[in-house]
C-alpha cells in the first residue's frame, strides 16, 4: 500500500500544512509526532491557505486539513452581540482554532471564513500575555470556544491542557469552554475550578441528526455532562440554536423534559437559550455554499441585519418552552437572546 | 468537462490517442483536441502561455467551476528516490519569479506521491544547481494555478508531473518520454474519476423540468421576475424534502387570469400550497 493512501486511514486529516515559523513550537512538534504518515507542506503564512479564493467549503468539511501557525496579533475580541454575555459587562472571547471538527448546517463560521480547513494556533504563551492585562482588571467573562469546539479537539491538540494552570490562577477571568463533545477526557484528567463553566450545548435527536454532521448524539452528550458534573465541574446548558419547525416543535418539548429527567436541575449552572440567528452577509454567503440546505430556503426575517425568526414568532414559541423550563430551573438563571 | 493543458506536442500525443480525442478544426490559435468530456490544449513551453493557454480553452469550451483543470507534463529533479517516468501529485507550486505560492486540494491518491514543485522561467540544469536541496521542477504549473483560480475550485485544478530527466532535459528521446506518459494514463483516468464522483456528489439538485414549467406557468399568470423567484425557491425546498412540485405546477396550469392582481391572488394560493406540501 502507498504512503499516501495510508495515510487516508490513519490521520483525521487530508493534509497538515505548517508555518514555517511555527516548525519551532511544542505543540506542533507533538501534532507532526502523532501523525507521522499524513502528508505535510511547509507555508509561509496560513492565510496562504486558509484565504484563497476559490475553496469548496463543503467539500473542505468533508475531507479537513490542518493549519498549524503563529498567531501574530489580536488574541482577544469583545464578545459580539449576538451571544450572550451572562451578566458580564466585560466580555471577551478568543480562538486558539478556526473552525471545527464538526460540521452543523447552520454554523455561521462557514461564512465568516473562506475555509473549512482548522487553523490551530500554537503560540500558546502569546495568547497568555495577551490576557494577563484583562485578568489584572476586574472580572472578565472569556468564551475560549466559541469558534470551534476546544473539547472535540482535545485529543488533536490539548489546549485546555496548556491553559489549565494559567486559568487557574487567574481566577478574574471567568472562562466559557462551548462544547458539543462527548470527549470526557478533560474532566475525568483535571481538577474543576472556580472560574471556569463547562457550556453543553444540546439539541433534540431530529435537529441533531438533520443539522448537526458529525456531531454526538444527544444521550453521548448527557452522558458527558454527567462526567462534568460527577467531577465537579459548573455545567452550563445552552438550547441553542432553537430552530421553529412544525417537524420539530412538539420534539422540543419532550426534548427539554427528557434532558432534565437526565439531568438534575439543581446540578446545572445556569442555562442559555436562543434562536437561530445569523447575519444576513453570513446568511447570503452560507446560501450559496449550501445549495442543497432546505434551512437556507426557510423564510427567516431580518431586523438589524441578524436574519431570524420574527419577532412574534419567537415569543411565541419562547414562552411555550419558558413554561417547561421553568419547570425546573428558575427563569433568572435562564439567559435568553 | 476536464480541459487538460500540456506543454508540447510529445505529452499531448499519448493523452490524445487515449481518450481517443479529435482534433477541433474550428480553433486556429492553439491545436485543440477533444471529445463530448474532455478537452486538450498544446500551450508551448512556460507559465505564461500555460496560463493563456488555459484560459483561452476555458473560454471557448464555456468552463464553469465544477469543471476539471488538468496539466501533464514533464518535470525535472535531482531526487534520485524517483525514476524517469514516475508521476507525482503536485500539492504546492512556488513561482520561483515571483516567489508566490499555490496550493491545490488533493482528494484523491490513486498511490502516487505527492511533491512541492518551483515553477522556473528557464530549463534548470543540474550544474547550476549546485545545492543539495531536493528539487522538482516545472516550467508551466505557476500559469496553471494563476488561471485556475479564475476558472474552478482549488479542489478541481489537479497537476500531474511526471520525471522526465535529473535536470539534464537534453537529448531526450521522444519515443521513451511519451512511453511515460502512456503507462501513467490508466492512473490518470482513475484520478479524473474520482474528482468527477467527487463533483457529482456537490451538485445542487436539478430543476430543470420545474424551471421550465415554472416558466410556462408564468408567463401565462402574469407572474412579476420576484414571484417567481419566491415560487422557485419554495419549488426547490419541496424537491430536497423529496416532494413533487411538479404536480401543484401542472394542477395550476389550467387557470387563467386578466389582470396582475388575479395572478396574484393565485400566486399566493400556490405559494399557501407549498407551504402545506413542506410541511
Amino acid at each position: 500500500m502507498s504512503k499516501s493512501v495510508k495515510n487516508l486511514k490513519k490521520c483525521p486529516f487530508n493534509t497538515i500544512y505548517i508555518e514555517e515559523a511555527a516548525y519551532e513550537y511544542p505543540i506542533t512538534q507533538k501534532v507532526l509526532q502523532k501523525y507521522p504518515d499524513c502528508v505535510t507542506i511547509t507555508i509561509k503564512h496560513y492565510k496562504d491557505v486558509f484565504n484563497r479564493t476559490n475553496q469548496h467549503f463543503v467539500t473542505q468539511k468533508q475531507h479537513p486539513s490542518l493549519i498549524l501557525a503563529v498567531k501574530e496579533n489580536q488574541f482577544l475580541y469583545t464578545g459580539p452581540e449576538v451571544c450572550q454575555n451572562f451578566g458580564y459587562s466585560r466580555f471577551y472571547y478568543t480562538s486558539f482554532l478556526l473552525n471545527c471538527l464538526f460540521d452543523c448546517e447552520y454554523c455561521y463560521l462557514q461564512g465568516m471564513y473562506p475555509s473549512a480547513n482548522i487553523v490551530a494556533f500554537v503560540n500558546v504563551s502569546d495568547f497568555q500575555s495577551a490576557m494577563e492585562p484583562i485578568a489584572a482588571k476586574e472580572p472578565a467573562y472569556l468564551a475560549v470556544s466559541y469558534d470551534t469546539d476546544l473539547i472535540a479537539f482535545h485529543n488533536i491538540i490539548p489546549y485546555m491542557d496548556y491553559f489549565y494552570d494559567f486559568f487557574k490562577q487567574h481566577s478574574n477571568l471567568f472562562i466559557e469552554i462551548r462544547t458539543k463533545s462527548a470527549n470526557q477526557t478533560f474532566y475525568n484528567n483535571h481538577t474543576p475550578m472556580e472560574n471556569m463553566i463547562i457550556a453543553f450545548t444540546l439539541a433534540p435527536e431530529c435537529v441533531i441528526k438533520n443539522y448537526e454532521k458529525y456531531t454526538p448524539s444527544l444521550e453521548s452528550r448527557i452522558q458527558a455532562i454527567h462526567a462534568a458534573i460527577n467531577n465537579g465541574f459548573k455545567v452550563r446548558i445552552c438550547f441553542d440554536p432553537i430552530f421553529i419547525h412544525p417537524e420539530f416543535d412538539e420534539q422540543y418539548e419532550l426534548f427539554f423534559k427528557n434532558v432534565f429527567e437526565r439531568i438534575r436541575p439543581e446540578q446545572i449552572f445556569d442555562v442559555g437559550y436562543g434562536f437561530f440567528r445569523i447575519s444576513r452577509d453570513f446568511f447570503k454567503r452560507i446560501s450559496r455554499q449550501r445549495k442543497n440546505s432546505t434551512l437556507f430556503l426557510e423564510e427567516f426575517s431580518v431586523h438589524n441585519n441578524v436574519v431570524s425568526y420574527s419577532e412574534e414568532l419567537q415569543e411565541k414559541v419562547r414562552s411555550k418552552h419558558f413554561e417547561i423550563l421553568t419547570q425546573y430551573i428558575e427563569k433568572e438563571k435562564i439567559f435568553s437572546l | 468537462m476536464v480541459f487538460i493543458i500540456t506543454a508540447l506536442l510529445v505529452e499531448a500525443t499519448p493523452i490524445i490517442q487515449y481518450f481517443k480525442l479529435k482534433k477541433d478544426m474550428n480553433i486556429h490559435a492553439y491545436q485543440v483536441y477533444r471529445n463530448s468530456e474532455m478537452a486538450l490544449i498544446i500551450s508551448g513551453v512556460g507559465k505564461i502561455k500555460s496560463a493563456m493557454a488555459a484560459m483561452y480553452l476555458c473560454s471557448v469550451y464555456h468552463a464553469d467551476k465544477q469543471d476539471i483543470l488538468m496539466n501533464i507534463g514533464f518535470c525535472g529533479t535531482n531526487n534520485i528516490k524517483y525514476q524517469p517516468g514516475d508521476m507525482l501529485i503536485i500539492n504546492k507550486v512556488t513561482d520561483m519569479d515571483t516567489g508566490y505560492d499555490y496550493y491545490p486540494d488533493i482528494y484523491y491518491s490513486a498511490g502516487i506521491p505527492q511533491e512541492n514543485i518551483r515553477c522556473y522561467s528557464t530549463p534548470v540544469l543540474s550544474k547550476d544547481h549546485t545545492n543539495e536541496k531536493m528539487i522538482v521542477c516545472d516550467m508551466e504549473s505557476a500559469g496553471i494555478m494563476e488561471a485556475a483560480k479564475k476558472i474552478t475550485y482549488a479542489h478541481n485544478v489537479i497537476i500531474l508531473k511526471i520525471i522526465s530527466d535529473y535536470l539534464t532535459p537534453e537529448n531526450l528521446d521522444k519515443g521513451l518520454l511519451q512511453n511515460y506518459i502512456r503507462k501513467q494514463l490508466p492512473k490518470i483516468e482513475d484520478i479524473i474519476h474520482e474528482v468527477k464522483q467527487m463533483n457529482r456528489s456537490l451538485n445542487e439538485i436539478s430543476l430543470k423540468d420545474e424551471k421550465e414549467a415554472l416558466d410556462a406557468l408564468s408567463e401565462k399568470l402574469k407572474f412579476s421576475e420576484s414571484m417567481k423567484q419566491m415560487l422557485l425557491k419554495k419549488i426547490k425546498k419541496a424537491k430536497l424534502q423529496g416532494l413533487n412540485p411538479l404536480n401543484i405546477l401542472e394542477s395550476s396550469m389550467n387557470m387563467e387570469v386578466n389582470s396582475k392582481t388575479e395572478g396574484k391572488k393565485i400566486f399566493e394560493q400556490i405559494s399557501k400550497k407549498f407551504e402545506e406540501m413542506s410541511i
